[in-house]
Formats: structure tokens, C-alpha cells, sequence
């Protein structure tokens, strides 16, 4: 089945809802369902019109610039879970940059995708849209287990502990806590829910097989993008809880 | 003899109050191995200080030398391995007793000194703990004990202790107070401690810094102190009911 862009307006009926719900019950999340709604629709249709663009003028300049953009927007929005840390913002980017190259490297080496735009931007979307959500979850055990465990980095900083030594017990924990949602989604995908890649390439007329094996292309991938940004992010930040003299931050 | 430890003009500023001092213009020294008590009020900021010394937080103002180097030229590492803070609260570390007695070893990758261990375990009373047994388990007291065992097996030239005989009962807090006499005696381990006992303040110290007003009030001999104090906060805080109570208490005891 395919449906005109006119048929689209008549998905707004399903915002509409939403906008009804929140009048009736006086939620007062008319003005976020409304920016929400703009927003996605727009930033859909232009990245539509922009891969459009790229596949068509099958240009490498053009698919690294939208894989920095990406990098940039995903560091970015990372990074606002830890704005008291200087420097956060290159330190994400770094790992996410080469989470990518890692990552991507492979899929192309082993021919498992094929090197053109229509397979490496998706995929690159996915690989560092999994990696941002584990670098954001990163920073919120971080900066949980930071505070709630002062006490124990502050007795091995006593005892003369470098500031890697004192945090190494927490920064396992938050390394720990960021990858697990990452092979608990593994666990449960297809039974609890249908990934929307699957379900696009299925709704899209390609044969559940088909999809199902990249899906699974693609979990497998998540398991590895998501060990590399948490261990890199880990090494890379770890520094930031402390002042340049070594202090733990308050 | 060149001072030891040397603090000039130091002081810190509120962390929530503008332009409000905790204490300043702090300035005194320890020119050989002492035990030096730091008493007052509770506010004064004498655990600000001592984190300060051991280098938990940042002073706002002045300069600390340690063995005639200022403290920005030491590494924090080899500063804190010199000079180690004990905390009132004391925390144990991830692990059994064991794994918390052998940290030091394990953190700079030199013998553990089983001996030494077992020999401090037994003046604290403690030779009857498993050390297979999870630290976290441990009562209040025992960690306590435990921490201060953990911090003597660094073997550092001055200790900063924050009460770390408040939780104690009288026996332990007396075994504590003798091993740490002993360590200074012995070793010539110079011991900044705070306390809010005066008997053990009285007994225990060859010196006293005295902290009232924002600032060290009194620096004086431990005998002339309790003596004579001259300054009016300190004859102030000598007769207050509670510390007079607190020092009958611990005579009597």
C-alpha cells in the first residue's frame, strides 16, 4: 500500500488526539505537543530532501559531512548531562568519531554493507545515535556515582591514590550501567518489540526475512558500538571529576 | 630544624555565603614531630583545615609548605602519601578486611607487611575479625578502628585526624589513643587531631591550636592552654558547661 503526500495531512488527526486529551484532561502540554510536532516534521522532510540530495549525487565529501553533523548534534545533546565538566562536548565527539570509524570500518571490511549512501548514512545514524544514548547514560551514573560514592574516592585519594585509582571502582559501575539497556534490548527485541528499521523495510515491501537479517546486522553492531563509546568515553573523561590539583569535584 | 610544615595566611571562604570567611589568616607551624590538638566549637571550620592539609579541598587564600616545598610543587599523590587525612566518618572500601588492610600495597605496589598489620589489629582489638569478613559489615566502631589501620599502614610523616575516636567506646578510644602516642613516640609521626575531648586533648597532645572567631585564636602549649589560656574565647570555651562536663565525664571514666 503507498500513500500520497496529501493522505499524510490526515496523520495529523492523530496529534489532534493528543492536543484533544491534554485540553480535556488540562495536562497544559498543548505548546510541547505543537513544537514537537513541528519540529519532527520538519527535521524529517529535510532530511529527507538532504539524503535525497547525497544518494542521488553520490559524493564521499557529502556523506562525511553528514556523518560530522551527526557526531556534532548527537555529542551535543550528550553532553548537556554534563555541563559542569569542561571539555565534555570533544571528548564525546571523539568517541563517537571513532565508534564510527570502528564500527563502519568493519561493516565495510568484512563486506557486510555495501560502501554507497544509502547504506552508510542510515547505518551511521544508528551506530551513533545507540553510542550517544550510552555516552548519555554514562554521564548521568557518573555524576550519581561521583557523589554517592565521595567518601570512598576521598579514603583512597588519602591514601595516596592517583585520581584513576580512586575512581576506578565507580567508573566500572557507570561503564557497567551504560552498556547493559543496550544487551537487555537484545534480549527481549523481536518478542517484546519490532524495531523500526525492521518494521520500516517490512512496511516498505522488503520480505520479513530480509529485514530480520539486518536487524540482526545491526544489533550485533550496537553490542560493539556500545562497549567501544563507554569504554572510550570512560578513559577519555574520567579526568573531569577532578580539579588540575587533583581535588574531587563538588 | 626547618619547619616540617608551614601554613601562612591560610584561609577559606563559605561556599554559599559571599564574601563570608569560614576562617582566615591562619598561620602557624610544626617544626619536629608533634601531637597537636585542634579544638573549638563546631563550625569553626578545624575539618575544612585539616581536608585542606591533606588536600580534599582548596584553600582560598594562602600558602601550605610541606618540608620547606611549597605544596603546588608536590604531585598530589606523594603530598597525600605525606601527609594523610582520616575522616570522622569513616568509609571502608569496596571488599573484606583483608582487602581494605592490603589497599596501600596494592595502590603503590610494594610488600604488604602482614605482620605489622596483624600487630596494629591486635592493639585496636580487633585480631578477632575474619579477614575474609565483607568490610561493609563491620559495626560503626570496628570500621572506625579499621580505617585508622589502614591509614597508619601508609606510613606517613604527619596524620590528619577528624575525631577519629568519636565512635569508640572507652576501651577502644583508650587502645586508640596509645597507639597512636606510640606511633608518634616511635616513628616521630606528627599527628594534627582533632577532638572534642578535652581529657584526651589534655593528655594526649603536646600542643594545642585553638580555633574561635574565624580564625586560630590560640596557638600554645597543651599544659598552658588548659592552664592559662589567653585568650577570652578560649577561657570562653574552657568553662563552657559542656566542655567542662565533657572533660568531668571522661575523668571520671
Amino acid at each position: 500500500m503507498t500513500y500520497s503526500s496529501f493522505s499524510l495531512w490526515f496523520a495529523f488527526a492523530f496529534v489532534l488526539i493528543a492536543l484533544l486529551l491534554s485540553v480535556w484532561q488540562k495536562l497544559g502540554l498543548e505548546k510541547e505537543i505543537a513544537i514537537g510536532t513541528i519540529r519532527s516534521t520538519v527535521q524529517l522532510l529535510v532530511i529527507g530532501y538532504v539524503l535525497q540530495f547525497v544518494f542521488h549525487s553520490n559524493s564521499t565529501w557529502f556523506i562525511v559531512i553528514l556523518i560530522v553533523m551527526m557526531v556534532t548534534v548527537a555529542a551535543k545533546n550528550a553532553a548537556s548531562r554534563g555541563a559542569q565538566l569542561p571539555g565534555i562536548f570533544w571528548r564525546i565527539a571523539f568517541s563517537l568519531l571513532i565508534t564510527e570509524i570502528i564500527t563502519m570500518g568493519l561493516l565495510v571490511t568484512f563486506k557486510l554493507i555495501t560502501p554507497t549512501p544509502q547504506y552508510l548514512i542510515p547505518m551511521s545514524g544508528m551506530i551513533i545515535g545507540s553510542s550517544m544514548v550510552v555516552c548519555g547514560l554514562y554521564l548521568n551514573h557518573m555524576n550519581r556515582e561521583t557523589e554517592s560514592a565521595r567518601g570512598e574516592i576521598e579514603a583512597l585519594l588519602s591514601l595516596g591514590a592517583t585520581p584513576r585509582q580512586a575512581i576506578q571502582g565507580v567508573l566500572k559501575r557507570a561503564v557497567k550501567a551504560s552498556m547493559i539497556p543496550t544487551f537487555d534490548t537484545m534480549k527481549t527485541i523481536g518478542l517484546v518489540q519490532l524495531p523500526g528499521m525492521m518494521t520500516g523495510m517490512i512496511v516498505a515491501g522488503a520480505s520479513p526475512i530480509e529485514a530480520v537479517r539486518y536487524q540482526i546486522l545491526i544489533m550485533l553492531t550496537f553490542s560493539s558500538s556500545a562497549a567501544i563509546s563507554a569504554v572510550l568515553i570512560s578513559l577519555v573523561s574520567y579526568r573531569l571529576w577532578f580539579t588540575r590539583e587533583a581535588f574531587l569535584r563538588s | 630544624m626547618k619547619p616540617q610544615l608551614e601554613i601562612e595566611n591560610l584561609g577559606k571562604q563559605h561556599a554559599t555565603l559571599a564574601d563570608a570567611w569560614l576562617f582566615r589568616h591562619f598561620s602557624a607551624s610544626v617544626t619536629e614531630p608533634e601531637i597537636v590538638g585542634i579544638l573549638g566549637k563546631s563550625g569553626q571550620g578545624k575539618s575544612t583545615l585539616l581536608r585542606i592539609l591533606g588536600r580534599l579541598d582548596k584553600a582560598s587564600q594562602g600558602s601550605i609548605r610541606l618540608q620547606n616545598k611549597d605544596l603546588s610543587l608536590w604531585e598530589p599523590e606523594a603530598w597525600r602519601m605525606t601527609m594523610s587525612y582520616v575522616a570522622q566518618q569513616p568509609v571502608m572500601l569496596p571488599g573484606t578486611v583483608g582487602d581494605n588492610l592490603r589497599i596501600t600495597s596494592v595502590l603503590h605496589q610494594r610488600p604488604f607487611d602482614e605482620k605489622l598489620a596483624k600487630d596494629y589489629m591486635e592493639q585496636l582489638a580487633l585480631e578477632h575479625l575474619d579477614w575474609d569478613k565483607s568490610a561493609a559489615k563491620l559495626s560503626g566502631g570496628e570500621k572506625q578502628r579499621l580505617a585508622l589501620i589502614r591509614s597508619l599502614l601508609l606510613r606517613p610523616q604527619v596524620l590528619l585526624l577528624d575525631e577519629v575516636t568519636s565512635s569508640l567506646d572507652m576501651i577502644s578510644k583508650q587502645a586508640a589513643e596509645r597507639l597512636l602516642i606510640d606511633l608518634h613516640t616511635r616513628a616521630g609521626t606528627t599527628l594534627l587531631w582533632i577532638t572534642h575531648d578535652l581529657e584526651e586533648a589534655r593528655t594526649a597532645c603536646n600542643r594545642i591550636w585553638f580555633m574561635a572567631n574565624g580564625q586560630l585564636e590560640e596557638d600554645s602549649p597543651s599544659q598552658s592552654f588548659f592552664r592559662s589560656p589567653h585568650s577570652a574565647a578560649a577561657r570562653d570555651f574552657l568553662n563552657h558547661p559542656t566542655s567542662s562536663a565533657m572533660a568531668a565525664t571522661e575523668v571520671q571514666a
